[in-house]
């Protein structure tokens, strides 16, 4: 108790000890007073009775360092009087100050900013129960290229059922609703999926329960609502559960509302995450036909304990095999492989590049800012060589000198390091608004203390190691030499001279990269620009529509509607042409079918030949401005039961029947052994950009959306009807936005109940495609413009301060007769020196780094010699305008002044 | 030749801030300076001390909050700072009374014993 109380004083006394001093001295000459006194009273002369008082009380100094010792922690005291000194000496310098506080700063908060983002999007566990061993089970179909392993409803089953390896395992699918009867209609994003992968997530519901695995199989109509939809659309009213909402016209029990942080799937884009979910219930027709060939569910499981992902994949396997030797025989050539991968994995692959090039990009500047404070510390124990110099002659400890270059540089990065934080925090606001939504759990992004844990040690680890060479160079310096100098300071040549010469190299050099970076980045954003999409991209309205079959349950009924729908769309005014498509171009290519094609040889590498499909109807080429090469475009005289055809794209024609005419021959969806029957090629049109600009160009053909279900043959499921969604598309005469109100009204007044989903102008669309270049773009961009400015304030005050010390040199040159355009050639040649040396050393890193870039990259090589060069020239021209200023002071020296100054 | 009683002691660790605490204990408050006198009145200069080696015992003894100083004026009008024990410095100063007697006890015992 009372070595904590004691513990404690000694501590605080750190921080009020002049006061402790004072009264120190005031008790001391107290004692001294009264001792005299009484040496007096004995008859002293008051000269004895002083030096007898002294005599009697001890050495005074002595005395005041023992109390000093036994007061406060003297260790500490010294740091104390360390920090203090430093600030005393900052305050001194503040220009040295703000700089060097600011340039960390930079370095400082982009990398926490940007670590946040990596730590919250590939470091934070998943938001569930031990996610180690959540897994992703799906197929690869052999020879479909397809990105992310899916499975067929048969697969779900199958995987479901005879599996050991998972503790929980479902399916699920992505599904678009209309939520009516409470409001206005609208269409949501939900989630079927088996009750299993609540067991498998294991997060339980805020209210009510979730569906079970019985539920599901018992095609039960429940429904379990995300937090969003509870609070936007029934104003968190507890009340709902019990209650029936209506999804696609049909009840549903709501059972259940689910946490605020709950999301599943973890889908890239969280403005169209699930809002609600239902049982996965698949229905028999699931099972059959071109159903059981679709690849469009995923699942989910959890490892039992000590199965590892690989161990569950050959499991999965045997499965897999069992299900291909089960396939009906127009599905006979295909090939699965079963996958498993980790949930996690799964979730931020589309990320890890982004990040990754994010990461190179803030440790380079990070690195720029820390060669910048290196430098300017080594400048300026330079400039106070003489003082160091004089203390060391005066018996300084070269200890205590190097400690005090260290408490310097560590105050500065600390500083610095807390001006940063705050700098992130900023950053990461405008950040995660600024991300493109494929970022996954994108909200979850926040500075966090692990975060501000990292800039600390980021900001300790930069002050030790910029505190170290200058202090270093401080403890060696020569006392003699130094002194006998006599002020003549600072001639070039010297170790620090070349050791600051390579900071502003190295600097450059890094500079350098992340400019030829954000120059190619940029280039391939203008080349993305001047890409032919192969539509129209003005004066184009698009709107998705989805007729809910309990509303529309026949094929006439569908028929009727649509055709009302097209006239009356075509009779709005300013309307030029207007017609449906499946695939909205520049929205994103769906994947693509097997195709079979008459007379093209087998492959025999086991690839599928595949092509992407576009169901249109009305005048649909016309209203997207997609050229017409060949043949005709469809017409009404096209229907269900007239001859089947197909319009294929200028790459589908010149891959199968290069230099022949397409006219005539044929192609049938499916594989060969699929009985399928032939659809006539009646046309061909210009390739079509359906994803980004810079996506690849995918093989295309176009059929009648009323052929659909016959062109399927036996894929088609019966009773399927065709032409139950689409994309409108308006050519409009006027700004297309004026037209949004009518085709509303429109729509409205063909089924008030229908809703409108995603209604966009074709440029906002293509904006959106552009979205996440233009973010990289912007983004590496940014960061050069950081580095380029941080190398600039870099080389100027390098070269500011080495001219300040060789001022005397200078002057000297001059009085010597050296004109004033001689000096400014001497300062200029050796700042281009440096560029040279720095841009040189950049190219080549440049170039050795081009791979981590290539795959940024579009229509430009990572070697672009005209990026390349305009790089170099301008970071060669920015580095000699930063060392303009200060040869134009050291120009204008006045030499008698300089000389006469030491 | 220099008699046994002009030998100096020195002084065992801790034995100050006992001999502090027990002057304060039954002199009442007492400025440093006094404290020191007392200290060579009693021990008839055995204890050969510099006044000034008393300051650290003092600031150590405030800080365990054994002791409190005030500044006051002397009969002479002089100031000084005035050291009183503090209520926990006269507990402190029963206990280690006590630890002092138990040690001097043992060490006496050993002394004793090896004759």
């Amino acid at each position: 108790m009372k070595d904590l109380r004691r513990i404690l004083l000694r501590f605080l006394s750190l921080f009020t000890n002049s006061r402790a001093e004072a009264e120190l001295d005031r008790e001391i000459a107290a004692h001294l007073q009264l001792l005299e006194d009484d040496f007096l009273g004995q008859g002293m002369t008051p000269k004895e009775a002083h030096r007898a008082a002294r005599r009697t009380y001890g050495g005074v100094e002595q005395v005041k360092q023992l109390h000093r010792d036994e007061r406060a922690f003297q260790g500490l005291a010294t740091i104390t009087m360390d920090i203090r000194h430093t600030l005393r000496q900052l305050r001194k310098s503040p220009g040295f100050t703000l700089t060097a506080i600011l340039m960390l700063a930079f370095g400082i908060g982009a990398t926490t900013a940007v670590f946040s983002i990596v730590e919250g999007v590939l470091l934070r566990p998943l938001p569930f129960d031990d996610p180690d061993r959540l897994v992703v089970l799906g197929d690869n179909l052999v020879g479909s290229h397809w990105t992310r392993p899916t499975v067929t409803p048969p697969d779900v089953r199958n995987y479901m059922r005879d599996t050991h390896s998972f503790l929980h395992l479902g399916g699920y699918q992505r599904i678009g609703r209309e939520l009516s009867g409470d409001g206005d209609p609208v269409h949501i994003f939900a989630t079927r999926m088996s009750g299993e992968i609540f067991s498998t997530l294991a997060t339980a519901p805020l209210m009510g329960r979730w569906f079970t695995q019985q539920e599901d199989e018992q095609h039960q109509p429940v429904v379990v609502l995300s937090y969003a939809m509870w609070r936007n659309r029934f104003h968190g009213d507890e009340k709902i559960l019990g209650t029936k909402i209506l999804l696609d016209r049909q009840p549903y029990l709501v059972i259940g509302i689910m946490p605020r942080d709950f999301e599943f799937p973890l889908v890239p884009g969280h403005l169209n995450s699930s809002e609600l979910w239902v049982p996965l219930s698949l229905r028999p027709e699931e099972f059959t036909a071109g159903y059981a060939a679709s690849w469009n569910f995923r699942m989910v499981g959890r490892l039992k304990p000590g199965v590892t992902p690989a161990q569950a994949q050959r499991d999965a396997q045997l499965v897999a095999e069992e299900t291909m030797k089960n396939y009906p025989g127009f599905m006979r050539s295909l090939r699965i492989q079963s996958q498993v991968t980790l949930l996690h994995e799964d979730t931020v692959m589309q990320a890890r590049p982004l990040v990754r090039t994010l990461l190179i990009a803030v440790t380079t500047v990070l690195l720029i800012a820390c060669a910048n404070l290196a430098g300017l510390l080594l400048v300026r124990s330079i400039r106070r060589r003489r003082e160091i110099a004089v203390r060391l002659a005066l018996g300084a400890r070269p200890g205590m000198l190097l400690r005090q270059a260290l408490v310097e540089s560590l105050v500065l990065s600390v500083a610095g390091g807390l001006v940063g934080l705050a700098f992130a925090g900023a950053c990461i606001r405008i950040g995660t608004s600024l991300l493109p939504e494929t970022l996954p759990r994108i909200r979850e992004i926040s500075l966090d203390w692990p975060v501000v844990g990292f800039a600390l040690a980021l900001a300790i680890l930069t002050g030790l190691v910029c505190g170290l060479a200058p202090a270093f160079a401080a403890i060696r310096t020569s006392v003699n030499d130094t002194l006998k100098e006599g002020g003549r300071t600072g001639t070039a040549g010297s170790g620090h001279g070349r050791l600051r010469s390579a900071l502003v190299i190295a600097e450059i050099a890094v500079a350098l990269v992340l400019l030829t970076a954000s120059g190619l980045l940029l280039r391939s954003f203008e080349k993305m620009r001047q890409v032919d999409p192969g539509f129209r991209v003005d004066h184009t309205l698009t709107a998705y529509y989805v007729l809910p079959k309990e509303r529309y349950a026949t094929q006439s009924g569908v028929d009727n509607v649509t055709k009302d729908l097209l006239r009356s769309l075509r009779q709005l005014p300013g309307v030029k042409a207007a017609g449906t498509t499946s695939s909205r171009p520049g929205s994103g290519n769906n994947g693509g079918i097997a195709i079979t094609v008459e007379g093209a040889v087998p492959r025999k590498d086991a690839e599928l030949n595949m092509a992407t499909v576009s169901l249109v109807q009305g005048d649909s080429f016309q209203a997207l401005g997609i050229r017409l090469l060949r043949g005709r475009v469809f017409m009404e005289s096209d229907k269900a039961d007239s001859q089947l055809v197909a319009i294929v794209n200028r790459k589908l024609a010149e891959h199968y029947w290069p230099g022949d005419n397409p006219l005539g021959k044929r192609v049938r969806r499916g594989m060969p052994e699929t009985p399928t029957p032939w659809l006539t090629v009646v046309g061909v049109v210009d390739d079509v950009k359906l994803g980004s600009a810079d996506g690849e160009t995918a093989e295309q053909f176009y059929q009648p959306a009323t052929q659909q279900a016959i062109s399927e043959g036996a894929f088609a499921p019966a009773g399927e009807l065709t032409g139950t969604y689409g994309c409108i598309v308006l050519h409009t005469g006027t700004p297309p936005e004026q037209l949004e109100n009518p085709l509303l009204a429109a729509v409205r007044k063909i089924d008030p109940q229908l809703p409108l989903v995603d209604m966009q102008t074709m440029e906002s669309v293509i904006s959106e495609s552009e979205a996440p270049r233009l973010f990289n773009t912007v983004l590496i961009s940014s960061f050069a413009m950081i580095a380029l400015l941080l190398a600039v304030l870099g080389i100027y005050s390098v070269i500011a301060f080495s001219i300040a010390l060789r001022e005397q040199e200078l002057a000297i040159r001059m009085a010597l007769g050296c004109q004033r355009k001689g000096i400014l050639h001497l300062v200029l040649t050796s700042a281009v020196k440096l560029g040279a040396i720095g841009c040189l050393l950049g190219l080549l890193t440049s170039t050795a780094v081009s791979h981590l870039l290539r795959t940024f990259l579009f229509g430009v090589s990572p070697f672009d010699p005209l990026v390349l060069m305009l790089s170099a020239v301008a970071m060669l021209s920015f580095a000699l305008a930063a060392s303009a200023l200060p040869a134009m002071r050291a120009a204008n020296i006045n030499p008698i002044i300089a000389l006469r100054g030491d | 030749m220099p008699s046994r009683e002009n030998e100096s002691i020195q002084l065992l660790q801790g034995t100050l801030d006992l001999i502090v605490l027990r002057t304060l204990d039954s002199m009442g408050s007492q400025h440093a300076y006094q404290i020191a006198s007392r200290l060579e009145q009693v021990s008839g200069s055995l204890l050969n001390l510099n006044q000034g080696t008393l300051y650290p015992a003092l600031v150590r003894l405030e800080q365990y909050g054994w002791i409190k100083g005030t500044w006051g004026k002397t009969e002479n009008n002089r100031e000084a700072k005035y050291y009183a024990i503090t209520r926990a410095g006269q507990k402190a100063l029963g206990e280690e009374t006590q630890r002092w007697r138990r040690m001097a006890g043992l060490v006496e015992k050993l002394l004793v014993e090896e004759f």
